[in-house]
């Protein structure tokens, strides 16, 4: 039972985990409908700005987060203005293509300036917290907590703010949300900028309980794209229920059964679910 | 009507970029020739290993060895027939890859007359087997502890680092020696992990011991050890077997104390001691059994060599035997050269290795250096330490009897 | 023979008889040679690749993963149970193309980014069994000494040079199917779903089962280019089976030109080189690949070949207006190494795709200026 309840405890931490990196890149689906394959090197570099910020210029670790999220706002407009709006006519095999070129560089440069080796940030979150007979670290209740309040801020300001609704209205009805003067190109830089904030602050809060390396995005950007196809691509309910779901299901699976399954339960899942239903749980009606 | 410029341009950029690809390609017919320029001959050494990628931090450090051992030697003055010679080192990509590894191996043989291709990785060596004794003709230096690349007898092979089958029994006899009977597994899911697995559990086993649930993960993709350790933990062992890259294996380690294991830690070799107290305190990794640190042989050349790998790589990087043992072959390869009198022909160079064994200068001796070399070309030592890091931060000396390489 | 005249045609034949003469040139230079055979491997994986996404415009991410199911049945066959290349080739072969029709099942009710990424997660699985099956795949450790074809006493497939033939036949026989396809009434149907689904509909396509064929026809030819990979490469690891597989396969074709009967085999020389050639940058070679990459689809969109057929289409319409005689073989004189090649009906579907090009970009400018 103590096992089941710490397992539990690992779960909703992974899945705030996932669910902070998933959330950035259902966004960028829903308004460029594209799907951002350099997301996980977004992840990465977000890791390592922060610790740049924290280790190398000594800034206090909130502060470090709040910089690099900053920073790769920046990197993310970036990266759509040079890249991903001259494609914006291109099907969409031509986006897949020129994000992994973009994940490359982004590797590469990362190896360039860090090095390969491994990375630890070192974090002023120590002890840890003891509910029925389970042990948390205080590092992943601020996790969960940090993934509640980043969601509700998200929803407010797509919801309230004229940010916010602009970009749900281009996810809505692109031409129609043209024509009532919004500029389609603006709200996808915002959006990508957004998404690169997102992860970057996830990244800034897994990297102390995991290491630093130029190729940390990789096994992350599997699976978080098999969350958000799950939760239905550009839905943030999909995205968030898709997070919580597949990282309890993969702590729990490693657990009870192997931690083979574990690896693979996510994908499994993610076959099944499509083959019932082809668009995902939450999915969006598509414009075509 | 910004369409217009834009629609002009396009052809135009397009031809510069096939442009770009047609003037690749020329280069790539032309390219190629090894680089002998003028009076001295040089020789190239080749190196292919994984130099991006997940394995990018252990190709360097076997790079840095190679190149720590090329630039002594060079400073030395090789002789060869007569001629001084310069070595050269080059070094290619391949991810990890045994399919690209192979295409550089035989690449560096052919257009830069490589006689040696160093290659640090198991299944990378049994690729490169395939072609480096037929049509090419080259030697394998070859860093892996899997005796599955000398079974096969290739006569070009020289296997560098000990077979890994002989830490199976010292491991679980001071495993059990200072935990107890249960043993759980945590260790990487790689080829190399899952083949230290299969040996603990042999050997556990005839000791009479108890085996838990494999409980192995891949290091490299896991999110959060946390879960994995709890339930690991959750079987209650008294000695769980851990190994992958160091850092990685360091958190695992760290997580399992957090969490309130008592026991023993049996350390897969790929991960060292001290390499892993880089990223957590070596309290948080004390009764466990490993390889033996570089810091802590005897050899002459030693402690030279650690200054000058602080002065190439920096103080924070720990010297592992990734970059000593490597350090250790060039000088072997280098020594056999002399003895054969060719830096062309790799049989001769193969055969020339016992005896330049024995010639190699004291200062490229760092990391308990072999005597001998068995027939099918695996260099031995036969005063092997494995260490056990106790309850003080004190590396302790256990001796190995090592296991033959036959199958 | 009229066709003779198409400088597309004429293009594929040229880059085919280079290709072909490739080991009189290098046939010594064995580094040449393998990176060329591997690459006629992985091209033969990547007409496979054309038929589904070029064709039908379905974007399938598991070629990666066909192409390492028919790589491991051909080496475990040969090894672990001593068969003879041959019959494993073929067991090897129809098993892929079986598990692409069956995936083609649950994979084809998905469409358009959901199939992509449905798809990628089947290549992901597939891997993952290869690398975690230890008892039948040896996972990580590999398959060693997988066998050469067996050919009696006629030819030695040892030899490089015959191993690349054999490819290269099987190769060939991979482009004229494609050409075939292309000009066949069934090409016309895939293109008419690339075009619109809804509308193959409507003019009484069936569009599900000629997806599914579609799609196993893509995995048969991945089991081909794999089955052919095992024994050219002696050793095989779970690397064959790699995501990473399929977008180099991705990239190849996009930078050979999607859709195109050339494309496939000239982009996948052309990237497989360019790789090679940016070794020597070690690590940082993809701090300029990378931005070379995304350039390529930008500034190139339909690719080499496709740009080349483009650039033949203009100079025969230019043609066409100076002197309205002879416009059937107009360009034939200027073929220009024109490596391009689409087959001579073909340019009516790249037409037809350039218009849905040129008023998709119409759209979208009006609705900039409109903002």
């Amino acid at each position: 039972m103590t096992l089941f309840i710490q397992q539990l405890f690992n779960g909703v931490a992974l899945g705030g985990v996932y669910c902070l990196a998933a959330i950035g890149l259902t966004l960028v689906f829903g308004v460029l409908r594209i799907p951002n394959l350099a997301h996980g090197s977004l992840y990465m570099l977000g890791a390592y700005v922060t610790y740049f910020f924290l280790t190398t210029v000594g800034v206090p670790y909130v502060a470090a987060i709040g910089i690099a999220a900053l920073v790769l706002f920046v990197l993310g407009v970036l990266l759509e203005r040079l890249v991903f709006h001259p494609l914006r006519n291109s099907p969409h095999t031509h986006h897949m293509i020129a994000a992994i070129g973009a994940m490359f560089f982004f590797q590469a440069v990362a190896q360039a300036i860090w090095g390969a080796d491994f990375r630890r940030m070192e974090t002023p979150l120590s002890g840890s917290l003891h509910i029925l007979g389970a042990e948390i670290s205080a590092q992943r209740i601020v996790i969960i907590v940090t993934a509640i309040v980043v969601l509700s801020l998200l929803t407010w300001f797509i919801k309230r703010s004229i940010h916010g609704q602009t970009i749900e209205a281009i996810e809505q009805d692109r031409t129609g949300a043209a024509l009532v003067g919004i500029n389609p190109a603006m709200v996808s830089m915002l959006t990508l900028g957004l998404s690169a904030l997102l992860v970057t602050i996830a990244a800034g809060l897994v990297s102390p309980i995991n290491l630093l390396s130029p190729t940390m995005g990789d096994s992350l950007n599997l699976k978080v794209f098999a969350i958000i196809i799950l939760g239905g691509l550009g839905s943030l309910p999909g995205a968030i229920v898709g997070s919580f779901a597949l990282a309890i299901a993969e702590t729990m699976t490693s657990t009870y059964i192997s931690s083979a399954v574990g690896e693979a339960v996510a994908f499994v899942v993610l076959v099944g679910v499509l083959a019932i239903k082809p668009t995902g749980l939450f999915a969006k009606a598509v414009q075509r | 009507m910004t369409s217009i410029p834009r629609r002009a341009s396009r052809p135009v950029l397009a031809a510069a970029v096939i442009g770009t690809f047609a003037l690749a390609l020329g280069a790539c017919g032309g390219g190629g020739g090894s680089g002998d320029s003028g009076g001295d001959e040089s020789v190239v050494i080749g190196y292919t290993g994984p130099l991006s990628g997940g394995g990018a931090a252990y190709g360097e450090n076997v790079q840095t060895g190679l190149q720590m051992a090329v630039d002594d030697l060079n400073k030395d003055g090789l002789e060869v027939d007569g001629k001084k010679v310069t070595i050269e080192l080059k070094s290619l990509d391949d991810k990890y890859a045994p399919s690209t590894a192979a295409s550089n191996a035989q690449r560096l043989a052919d257009q830069d007359k490589a006689p040696v291709v160093v290659s640090p990785n198991a299944g990378a060596i049994k690729a490169i087997q395939q072609i480096n004794d037929g049509r090419s003709k080259f030697m394998i230096s070859a860093y892996t502890s899997d005796p599955a690349i000398v079974q096969s007898d290739n006569p070009l092979t020289m296997m560098i680092p000990p077979n890994f089958e002989s830490y199976a029994k010292p491991f679980t006899e001071q495993g059990m020696k200072h935990g107890g009977k249960k043993l759980a597994f945590l260790g990487t899911q790689s080829e190399y992990g899952q083949q230290w697995t299969k040996a603990i559990t042999d050997e556990w086993k005839k000791a009479n011991g108890k085996i838990g649930a494999d409980n192995s993960i891949d290091y490299a993709t896991v999110s959060d050890f946390a879960g994995p350790v709890s339930k690991a933990l959750s079987e209650k062992p008294d000695s769980i077997f851990v190994g992958g890259p160091s850092q990685p294996t360091a958190l695992i380690m760290e997580e399992a104390k957090k969490q309130g294991f008592k026991g023993s830690f049996l350390v897969m070799d790929q991960a060292k001691l001290d390499e892993m107290a880089t990223v957590t305190k070596l309290k948080n990794l004390t009764n466990s059994v490993g390889v033996l640190p570089v810091k802590e042989y005897k050899d002459p050349g030693t402690k030279d060599f650690l200054k000058h790998f602080a002065e190439v790589a920096g103080d924070k990087k720990v010297a592992t035997s990734e970059t000593a043992l490597n350090y250790q072959s060039i000088a072997i390869i280098a020594k056999a050269m002399e003895v054969a009198g060719t830096t062309s022909d790799p049989e001769k160079i193969r055969a020339a290795v016992p005896d330049a064994l024995s010639k190699v200068d004291d200062k490229y001796k760092v990391n308990g250096f072999p005597t001998e070399i068995s027939d099918q070309g695996h260099l031995v030592n036969p005063d092997l330490d494995i260490t056990y890091l106790n309850k003080d931060e004190k590396y302790m000396k256990v001796p190995v009897d090592q296991v033959s390489d036959t199958k | 023979m009229n066709a003779l005249k198409n400088p597309r045609i004429l293009g594929t034949l040229a880059v085919l008889l280079i290709i072909a003469l490739t080991p009189v040139a290098f046939g010594d230079e064995n580094y040449i040679m393998r990176v060329i055979t591997i690459g006629l491997c992985s091209a033969i994986a990547v007409y496979g690749m054309n038929i589904i996404l070029g064709f039908t415009g379905q974007l399938s991410l598991a070629q990666g993963g066909f192409f390492g199911i028919g790589a491991y049945a051909v080496g475990l066959l040969t090894t672990d149970f001593d068969w003879p290349f041959w019959q494993a080739f073929v067991v090897g072969v129809v098993g892929t193309s079986a598990i692409g029709y069956l995936s083609g099942l649950i994979a084809l009710r998905t469409k358009d980014e959901y199939f992509a990424i449905f798809t990628m997660a089947i290549g992901f699985i597939i891997y993952l069994t290869i690398s975690r099956w230890e008892s039948v795949t040896h996972a990580h450790s590999g398959v060693n000494n997988v066998k050469f074809p067996e050919a009696g006493d006629i030819v030695d497939f040892s030899n490089p040079t015959a191993m690349f033939y054999l490819v290269f036949i099987i190769l060939l026989a991979s482009v004229y199917i494609t050409y075939a396809i292309r000009r066949s009434s069934v090409g016309r149907t895939l293109l008419t779903i690339r075009t619109s689904e809804d509308l193959a509909d409507a003019i009484g396509v069936n569009v599900g089962l000629s997806k599914q064929l579609a799609f196993a026809a893509s995995a048969f030819f991945g089991g081909i280019g794999g089955g052919l990979y095992a024994s050219v490469v002696g050793f095989i690891g779970p690397d064959a089976a790699t995501v990473d597989k399929t977008f180099e396969f991705l990239m190849f074709i996009l930078v050979g030109g999607m859709g195109t009967v050339a494309g496939p085999l000239v982009g996948t020389m052309i990237v497989t080189f360019l790789f090679e050639l940016f070794q020597d940058f070690q690590a940082y070679r993809f701090i300029v690949l990378g931005p070379i990459i995304i350039a390529l689809v930008i500034f190139a969109p339909r690719g080499i070949v496709g740009y080349l057929g483009g650039f033949i289409d203009k100079r025969a319409r230019k043609r066409r207006i100076g002197s309205a005689r002879k416009d059937g073989s107009a360009g034939a004189n200027d073929s220009d190494q024109a490596n391009g090649s689409t087959p001579a009906r073909g340019s009516t579907g790249t037409d037809a795709a350039g218009r849905r090009g040129t008023a998709a970009d119409t759209i979208t400018t009006t609705e900039e200026e409109k903002k």
